[in-house]
C-alpha cells in the first residue's frame, strides 16, 4: 500500500499562499511556494514552521515545484528561500522562471516602498533565490536524485504554467496548480499524458461554483468600452506587461474589426517590448492561431492598436489606452489616470487584484476623493470597473461540505470529523505567526506581562492565561515576547493562532497594534 | 467559431443582459426558489443524476445594471442525487420540500432541503398506481398549511395527495385514459390540465368532475401533441396552447371551444422531442409569452400583434445563444430543454439546452425606440 503524505501549508479551503508538501516513497517535495495577498503581515506566507522544526529545510526537502508565476503560487519563494533558508533545487518552466522574478520585483517594490513594510525579502534575494531554479521543458523526465522523478504537462492558464507528475518507483502524484481545460485567446487547454496517479492534487476554488462563461464577461467589457467611447469618453485599462493585456487587446481589435469603430487604441511602449519580447521567446507556450498570426507578423502588430505618447493623453475625443503598472501605484498608467479621473464620461476598467494602499484598491473600495502627493486631493468623477478576477481577500474559513473517503472500494461523503477518525490519521493544525513591534525597553517578561494585564482587562469574555513560561494564551492564541535582534528599545510580539481561530486572532494583532497603555510606575 | 464571435457582438445591441452557463448535466427543470434560487435536475438514463438548487448570480438582482458587477456565476447552494432522470421537479412552497417525477418507475419521489448542511435527500415516494412503461406523472402542488401534490399520467389517475398524510384527497374518477401533457395548479381549489391531444380543461375540486373544457380537439390538430398555460393575470384571453406542428392558440377560459386567435409560428417542425414543448407566459410583461423545444432558440410574442386565423407571424424576440454558443462542434445541435421567465425582472428569462447550457438572458424590445 503506498504511503502518501499530503501535508497543505497553505491554501487548503482558501486562495493565496499555495504550499502543499508531499511525502511519497520518503521523499519530501514542496508544491508551490505562493503569498497570501489578502494580508499584510506573516500570514501572507505559508505556515513553514511545521516542516522546519524537523530541522533544516534544505536536508529535509528533495525539491521545490513552482507551476506559474502567479503571486500566490510563487510569492514566498525568496522569502522561503533566503530568510528561512532553503538550498535545494526549485523547478519551473522557462517562462515561470522568466517573468517569477519580475512579478516578485514589483511587488517587493509596491509592499516596502508604497506601504513601508519591514521583514520582506529583498531585490538580492530575489537574485539569489532564482539562482537555485532549474528550468524544465514539457514532457521532459527530471531526475531529481536517483529515485524521485518529475514531469512538466502544458496547463493553459498563463505563460509557462505546468501541472506536475511527481513520481518515486511505482508510485506517483499529479499536482494540477491551476489549469483551463478550455483553450482561450492566447492560450491552449491543459493536456496530460494518460496516467494512473496514486494521488491527484486539483485546485477547486469553482467546486462549487458555476461561471459564467468568459465569453459573457468579454461582452460586457466590450459593452463597456463601446458604451464610454460612443459618448466621447476615455478609457483607460491599466494592465500588468504580461497576463491579462494580451487577450483583451485581440479582443477589442477583432471588435474594432467588425464594428469599424475609429477611436484610436492606444498601448504604452513599454508594455508592447515586454510582452513581445516574452511571447516571442515561448511563443511554443501559445495557442495555435496566436502561432500563425505571429509567424506573418509581429503579435503587436494591431491594425487597431498603436503605440502610446504620453502626449496623447491630452487629444480630445474618445480612445482607449492600455498602460502599466496594473494597480495604478505609479508610472504611466497613475499619471494618465489623474488626468482623466475628473471627467465622468471616462472609465478606468481594473483587470486585476488591487493590493492595499495602491490608488487601484483605493477606488475599488469606492473612494471617490484621493490625496496625492503634495496634499493635493484628487476628485474621481470617472467610472470605476472591475473585470471579475479572483479577489483574495483575507476571509473566515469556510466551513467544509464533507469529506470523500474511499475505503473497501467505496465512495462516502461524511464529516470531516468522521473521516479522520475511520482513517485513522491526526489532525494537523496550522498555525499562523504574526509580528506586532512594541516601543518597549524592559525585558521580555515584563513586555508579556503588560501584554497580559491588558488583555485581561479588555477581553472580559475570553480566556487569557499568562503561562510560566512568560507567554500569554487567549484561548487558543498564543503571544510571545521577543526581543528584537538589532534594537534594544523595541520588543516584537509573536501572535500565534490555528486556522480556525482567524477572527480572533486578527482581531487581538489589531488590538496590539495600537500600542500599550503605559505601564504603572514601579515596574509591571 | 467565427458565427459565435458575431452573434456576441450581435448581441450587444439585442441583450441587455446576457450570461451563459455550463451545469455538469443538461436539465428539463427550472424550477424557481423565490426569486434568487433555481433547482435544476439531470435527466440522464444511465447514471445519478445530480439536483441542485443554485442560487442567482448576486448581479442579477441589483436594481440597475451595475456594469461590471463582478458577482455572476451561480452558486451551489443544495444539492442531491437521484437513481432516475428527472422530468419535472416542483417546490412546495414555505417549506423545505421538493416533489419529483421521472423514469424508470411509476411514482413521485419527495425530498427535503437539509437545514444544517448542503443536501437534498429523498425521504419518501408517493405511489401513483398506474404502472406504465414510458410515461410518467406531471405534477402541480396545492400549496396550503397542508399541501397537496396533484398528480397523473392520464385523466383517470388524476389525484391530489396530501404531502403530509399521504392521503388521498381528491381523484378525478374518470375513466377517460386520456395522456396528460401538463398541470397547473390556479389557485386553492382550480387547475387546468392539458392533453397530449390538445384537450384542455379547467377543473373545480370541490365539485365532481365536471370540468370547462373543449371537448372537440382544437383546429389543426394533425396528431400533433399539446401543451397549455394558463395567465395569471392580465387583459386578454388568459390560455395559451401550443402544438408541435408549431400552431400556437390563444383562449378565452369561458369559451375553451373557440380559440381567440391560432396561429402558425415560424419554427421548424415537427418538434424532435415533443415532450419538450413548453408555453410561457411572462408574468411581468401584459401580452408576452414565450416558447421553445422545437430547436436550440425560444421565441417572444406579443399576443397582441398577432395576426388573424392561421396568418403568419413573426416573434418579437428570438433567443438563439443556444446555437450560436454551442461549443460541441460537431453532432446534433443543442435543442431547448425548457425555459422560464424571472419573476420580478419583466424581460428576463433563463433557458437550458440539451448541451447543459443554461442562459440568463435580458432581450432587449427593439420596438421601443430609444
Amino acid at each position: 500500500m503506498p504511503e502518501i503524505r499530503v501535508t497543505p501549508l497553505g491554501a487548503g479551503q482558501d486562495v493565496g499562499r499555495s504550499c502543499i508538501l508531499v511525502s511519497i516513497g520518503g521523499k519530501n517535495v514542496m508544491l508551490d511556494c505562493g503569498m497570501h495577498m489578502g494580508y499584510n503581515d506573516d500570514r501572507r506566507f505559508p505556515d513553514f514552521s511545521y516542516i522546519t522544526r524537523n530541522g533544516r529545510l534544505t536536508d529535509f526537502l528533495d525539491c521545490v515545484i513552482i507551476s506559474h508565476f502567479h503571486l500566490d503560487h510563487c510569492g514566498a519563494l525568496p522569502y522561503f528561500s533566503e530568510m528561512v533558508g532553503y538550498d535545494g533545487p526549485i523547478y519551473m518552466t522557462h517562462p515561470t522562471q522568466a517573468i517569477c522574478p519580475i512579478l516578485l520585483e514589483d511587488y517587493r517594490k509596491i509592499a516596502v516602498d508604497k506601504k513601508g513594510e519591514a521583514n520582506f525579502f529583498t531585490s538580492q534575494m530575489i537574485k539569489d533565490c532564482m539562482k537555485k531554479v532549474v528550468a524544465v521543458r514539457l514532457h521532459q523526465t527530471v531526475q531529481v536524485d536517483e529515485e524521485l522523478q518529475i514531469k512538466a504537462y502544458y496547463a493553459g492558464h498563463v505563460l509557462g504554467a505546468a501541472m506536475f507528475q511527481i513520481k518515486v518507483g511505482s508510485e506517483s502524484v499529479v499536482y494540477t496548480g491551476d489549469y483551463n481545460m478550455t483553450p482561450d485567446r492566447h492560450l491552449g487547454a491543459a493536456w496530460i499524458d494518460k496516467c494512473r496517479p496514486n494521488l491527484l492534487i486539483t485546485e477547486s476554488t469553482y467546486a462549487t461554483t458555476i461561471r459564467d462563461s468568459k465569453r459573457c464577461r468579454e461582452r460586457d467589457f466590450l459593452k463597456k468600452v463601446h458604451e464610454t467611447v460612443e459618448r466621447g469618453g476615455k478609457v483607460l485599462i491599466p494592465v500588468f506587461a504580461l497576463g491579462r493585456a494580451q487577450e483583451l487587446c485581440i479582443l477589442l481589435e477583432t471588435f474594432w474589426e467588425r464594428m469599424n469603430l475609429k477611436a484610436p487604441i492606444y498601448f504604452s511602449t513599454g508594455l508592447t517590448e515586454k510582452a513581445n519580447h516574452y511571447y516571442k521567446l515561448f511563443i511554443t507556450w501559445t495557442n495555435q492561431k496566436i502561432r500563425k498570426t505571429f509567424v506573418q507578423r509581429n503579435m503587436f502588430e494591431f491594425k487597431h492598436i498603436k503605440a502610446f505618447d504620453r502626449a496623447f493623453a491630452d487629444n480630445p475625443g474618445p480612445m482607449v489606452v492600455f498602460a502599466t503598472p496594473g494597480m495604478l501605484h505609479a508610472g504611466q498608467s497613475l499619471q494618465i489616470f489623474r488626468k482623466w479621473a475628473g471627467n465622468e464620461k471616462n472609465m478606468v476598467i481594473m483587470p486585476g487584484y488591487c493590493v492595499q494602499g495602491t490608488v487601484g484598491h483605493k477606488i475599488l473600495s469606492g473612494q471617490r476623493k484621493l490625496e496625492m502627493e503634495g496634499r493635493q486631493v484628487l476628485e474621481i468623477r470617472m467610472q470605476v470597473e472591475y473585470i471579475q478576477g479572483l479577489l483574495p481577500d483575507a476571509k473566515k474559513p469556510r466551513l467544509l461540505h464533507g469529506t470523500l473517503i474511499m475505503k473497501d472500494s467505496n465512495f462516502r461523503l461524511v464529516s470531516s470529523e468522521q473521516a479522520l477518525k475511520e482513517l485513522g490519521l491526526a489532525e494537523h493544525q496550522l498555525r499562523f505567526t504574526c509580528r506586532v513591534h512594541l516601543h518597549d525597553s524592559r525585558k521580555e517578561q515584563e513586555t508579556a506581562a503588560r501584554v497580559y494585564s491588558h488583555l485581561k482587562s479588555l477581553l472580559k469574555d475570553h480566556c487569557v492565561q499568562h503561562l510560566p513560561d512568560g507567554s500569554v494564551t487567549v484561548e487558543s492564541i498564543l503571544i510571545q515576547a521577543a526581543a528584537h535582534s538589532e534594537d534594544p528599545g523595541t520588543k516584537v510580539l509573536l501572535v500565534s493562532w490555528t486556522y480556525q481561530d482567524e477572527e480572533l486572532g486578527s482581531y487581538l494583532t489589531s488590538l496590539l497594534k495600537k500600542g500599550l497603555p503605559p505601564a504603572p510606575s514601579g515596574g509591571s | 467559431m467565427e458565427s459565435a464571435e458575431d452573434w456576441l457582438v450581435e448581441s450587444l445591441r439585442l441583450y441587455q443582459d446576457f450570461h451563459a452557463f455550463d451545469l455538469p448535466g443538461a436539465t428539463r427543470v427550472l424550477e424557481w426558489i423565490g426569486d434568487k434560487g433555481v433547482f435544476v435536475a439531470g435527466y440522464e438514463k444511465l447514471k445519478k443524476n445530480e439536483i441542485l438548487h443554485l442560487t442567482l448570480p448576486p448581479r442579477l438582482s441589483v436594481k440597475e445594471n451595475q456594469g461590471l458587477f463582478p458577482e455572476r456565476d451561480f452558486k451551489v447552494c443544495h444539492g442531491g442525487f437521484s437513481d432516475r432522470s428527472i422530468f419535472d421537479l416542483k417546490h412546495v412552497p414555505d417549506t423545505r420540500l421538493l416533489v419529483t417525477s421521472g423514469l424508470p418507475g411509476c411514482y413521485l419521489q419527495v425530498w427535503q432541503i437539509a437545514e444544517d448542511s448542503d443536501v437534498i435527500e429523498a425521504v419518501r415516494t408517493i405511489a401513483v398506481h398506474e404502472k406504465e412503461g414510458s410515461l410518467w406523472p406531471r405534477i402541480a402542488i396545492f400549496s396550503s398549511v397542508a399541501p397537496g401534490v396533484l398528480h397523473g399520467a392520464r385523466l383517470s389517475g388524476l389525484k391530489v395527495v396530501d404531502l403530509e398524510s399521504q392521503k388521498v384527497t381528491y381523484t378525478s374518477g374518470v375513466s377517460d385514459s386520456e395522456e396528460l401533457s401538463s398541470l397547473q395548479v390556479l389557485d386553492a381549489d382550480t387547475f387546468a390540465f392539458c392533453c397530449t391531444s390538445g384537450r384542455l380543461g379547467l377543473v373545480d375540486t370541490r365539485q365532481k368532475w365536471a370540468p370547462a373544457e373543449n371537448v372537440s380537439p382544437s383546429p389543426g390538430a394533425g396528431g400533433g401533441r399539446w401543451c397549455a398555460e394558463v395567465r395569471g393575470q392580465g387583459p386578454g384571453p388568459s390560455i395559451a396552447s401550443l402544438c408541435s406542428d408549431g400552431l400556437l392558440c390563444l383562449l378565452d377560459p369561458r369559451d375553451l371551444c373557440h380559440p381567440v386567435r391560432s396561429v402558425r409560428c415560424p419554427v421548424s417542425t415537427p418538434s424532435p422531442d415533443p415532450e419538450l414543448l413548453r408555453v410561457t407566459w411572462a408574468p411581468g410583461l401584459d401580452s408576452c409569452l414565450a416558447i421553445s423545444g422545437f430547436d436550440g432558440t425560444v421565441q417572444v410574442y406579443d399576443v397582441t400583434s398577432l395576426d388573424g386565423m392561421e396568418g403568419h407571424v413573426e416573434p418579437l424576440f428570438t433567443h438563439r445563444g443556444h446555437v450560436f454558443l454551442d461549443d460541441h462542434g460537431t453532432g446534433a445541435a443543442p435543442l431547448v430543454t425548457t425555459h422560464t421567465w424571472h419573476p420580478r425582472k419583466p424581460r428576463t428569462l433563463l433557458s437550458a439546452a440539451s448541451d447543459a447550457s443554461v442562459h440568463v438572458w435580458d432581450w432587449v424590445d427593439l420596438r421601443v425606440s430609444r
